[in-house]
């Protein structure tokens, strides 16, 4: 059976209650560890990666999940090494591996010479020696638990009878999980709390009248902590606001740019 | 590139004895020097590939990391990277160590003679033992007070499974390790024939794997669903009470006439869509035989249950959760199960 990222432990909806509780005590193998959040080296590193691949996204069409993967992966890894100086290489044959590594999982083909055509070009030997060192720093724990895996349970839980409000409202939801996936504060929240904020301003955003029962049914739920919750949320509420303060300027300015220098331009930003 | 502290998985570990070959590799009991603990060390080659890593070993070795949290499903403790005499990276699946298997297990009691049915070993018990060989008479008791015991565990750890969407497809006496202190039993090798696969003799790997093999597999179907995994319980129910293989095949034809012999050769009536499944022919015509006729000494619980794994339409067969829920496991305490 496939990898779903939407349901990594689980594959038949009729055994969800099996698992859930499962599902939420295995997260925390699935975060990069805590002490890198402060170190400035990690920021700058994962920044640079993050560009490389949203780039790669868009230049070889690859499924979203792919690279949400990916830069899962990469946060894993690299809060688990010291970040090497002087080594230009180094943070190329780690998003190639990263990108490698995660299409693997999704089943995808993805050649390492499609990847690799913008840049310098590695043996596949090497990237099998890094893919190793990856797999080896993340205990082979590639079947990543992520934001994405908690949204049908806690849209469960608001008992929403409307299929297709459900379906928008994940699909909301997941995309601005996606767009995300950009800042590096919100590594310090559970996968799980990340989705059910998400999925608050999703409700918010879509069924205003519908927010309240929504928010009350997940800020219920006994897995969540709700005074981290609050934090998490008011963070996304700051990126978002971000979000709709650069769209505004990109409008009144009638740019051109593509979205690839959109995020590069977000890179330098984040580097001040 | 190497971590300081992080040891090479020949450093880490002294192999004691090889405890095992076949499908998955080489298979030793080993000390963990660090620890003293006792491991199962499962090696194999990393298959030299132009993209890295094989995607299926990075697949099952996943699978193998996240089902390793249920107490029936053997655990994988760590993946450790080495080298051979050759250069070549080797992968050393680090395991919890169990001592025996069901497939000893179930040889150490053929070695004790007939069977006795347990509802009879009961009556006797209550009206006078001492007739009887001691040793003889324990044994046989011990076996059917745990026959539920084994089967409930088997089928949760298959829930397990199936609950994640995992498929075992190659579940045999031999694939289920024990801790005979205990009595606790485990699945092992989840995806290893598939990821590890070795060359092997095609006649020994068929022998091996025949018995337990669903008929919708030895018919061709191309759509494999959890049924398969069920219906090798059945077989293994079966085998656990009689101590012999219930449909021992050497041969994919001569696999399927021991299953049309005890449980009728399928038609549409049965089983719709058999005739036109890619290996169908024709076949000698029988009629369905009681089970009872081949597991005389299991109950009329038990033997109902068999059944229900045992049923030709895959959809039609129970699933391991439906299993554990069955009557015959009612009067069974399953609080540290």
């Amino acid at each position: 059976m496939e990898f779903d990222l939407e349901d990594p432990l689980v594959s038949l909806e009729e055994e969800q209650t099996f698992t859930i509780s499962e599902l939420f005590a295995s997260e925390s193998e699935h975060v990069p560890s805590p002490n890198c959040l402060t170190s400035t080296h990690f920021r700058v590193f994962c920044c640079e990666a993050i560009s490389l691949i949203l780039q790669v996204q868009v230049s070889c069409k690859l499924d979203p999940f792919v690279a949400y993967l990916a830069i899962n992966y990469l946060h894993r890894f690299m809060s688990s090494q010291e970040i090497p100086q002087g080594k230009p290489w180094f943070l190329r044959l780690v998003v190639i591996s990263c990108l490698s590594l995660a299409s693997k999982m999704k089943n995808t083909t993805l050649s390492f010479l499609v990847i690799q055509k913008e840049g310098c070009y590695f043996k596949a030997q090497s990237i099998q020696r890094m893919e190793l060192l990856i797999l080896g720093a993340l205990k082979w724990r590639m079947r990543s638990i992520t934001p994405f895996s908690f949204l049908h349970f806690f849209i469960s839980l608001a008992e929403i009878k409307d299929q297709s409000l459900k379906q928008a409202l994940k699909s909301r939801a997941s995309e601005i999980i996606f767009n995300a996936q950009n800042d590096i504060k919100l590594l310090e929240y559970k996968p799980s709390t990340v989705a059910a904020t998400a999925l608050i301003f999703a409700s918010h955003e879509l069924f205003p009248q519908q927010y309240s029962i929504l928010r009350a049914s997940i800020t219920a739920s006994e897995y969540l902590d709700g005074e981290t919750l609050s934090k998490c949320f008011d963070l996304m509420q700051d990126m978002m606001r971000m979000e709709a303060k650069e769209l505004m300027i990109d409008t009144s300015f009638l740019s051109t740019e593509t979205p690839v220098s959109m995020l590069e331009r977000n890179t330098k930003r984040q580097r001040i | 590139m190497e971590k300081t502290g992080v040891l090479s998985a020949k450093e880490a570990f002294e192999k004691l004895e090889k405890v095992g070959e076949g499908t998955y590799g080489k298979v030793y009991r080993a000390r963990e020097k660090a620890t003293g603990k006792i491991v199962a060390l499962k090696k194999t080659r990393l298959h030299e590939d132009e993209e890295g890593v094989p995607p299926t070993t990075l697949r099952e070795v996943s699978i193998l990391r996240m089902l390793s949290r249920d107490p029936h499903v053997v655990r994988l403790m760590d993946v450790k990277q080495g080298q051979n005499k050759e250069g070549k990276t080797v992968l050393y699946l680090v395991f919890e160590y169990m001592d025996t298997d069901l497939k000893k297990f179930i040889r150490s009691f053929r070695q004790s003679g007939e069977t006795i049915p347990p509802h009879i070993i009961k009556v006797i018990l209550s009206i006078c033992p001492s007739i009887f060989n001691i040793r003889f008479f324990f044994v046989h008791l011990f076996l059917s007070i745990w026959l539920q015991s084994l089967m409930y565990q088997l089928c949760k750890g298959v829930a397990f499974c199936h609950g994640h969407g995992i498929l075992h497809r190659d579940l045999k006496p031999h694939n289920l390790l024990m801790d005979r202190k205990t009595m606790m039993l485990k699945i092992a090798d989840l995806g290893l024939a598939r990821a590890f696969t070795v060359p092997i003799k095609k006649y020994t790997h068929e022998i091996l794997t025949l018995w337990y093999r669903a008929p919708e597999v030895l018919l061709g179907a191309t759509h494999y669903s959890m049924a398969v995994d069920m219906w090798s319980v059945g077989c293994i129910f079966a085998e656990l009470v009689t101590k012999q293989a219930l449909f021992p095949g050497d041969s994919e034809l001569q696999q399927l006439l021991h299953i049309f012999r005890l449980l009728g050769t399928p038609n549409e009536d049965v089983w719709p869509g058999v005739s036109k499944l890619m290996n169908w022919h024709e076949y000698p015509q029988w009629n369905p035989q009681s089970l009872s006729t081949a597991v005389p000494s299991l109950d009329e619980l038990g033997l109902d249950l068999l059944s229900q794994m045992l049923k030709y339409e895959p959809s039609k067969r129970i699933s391991a959760k439906k299993a554990m829920e069955h009557v015959y496991f009612d009067d069974l305490d399953k609080r540290h199960l």
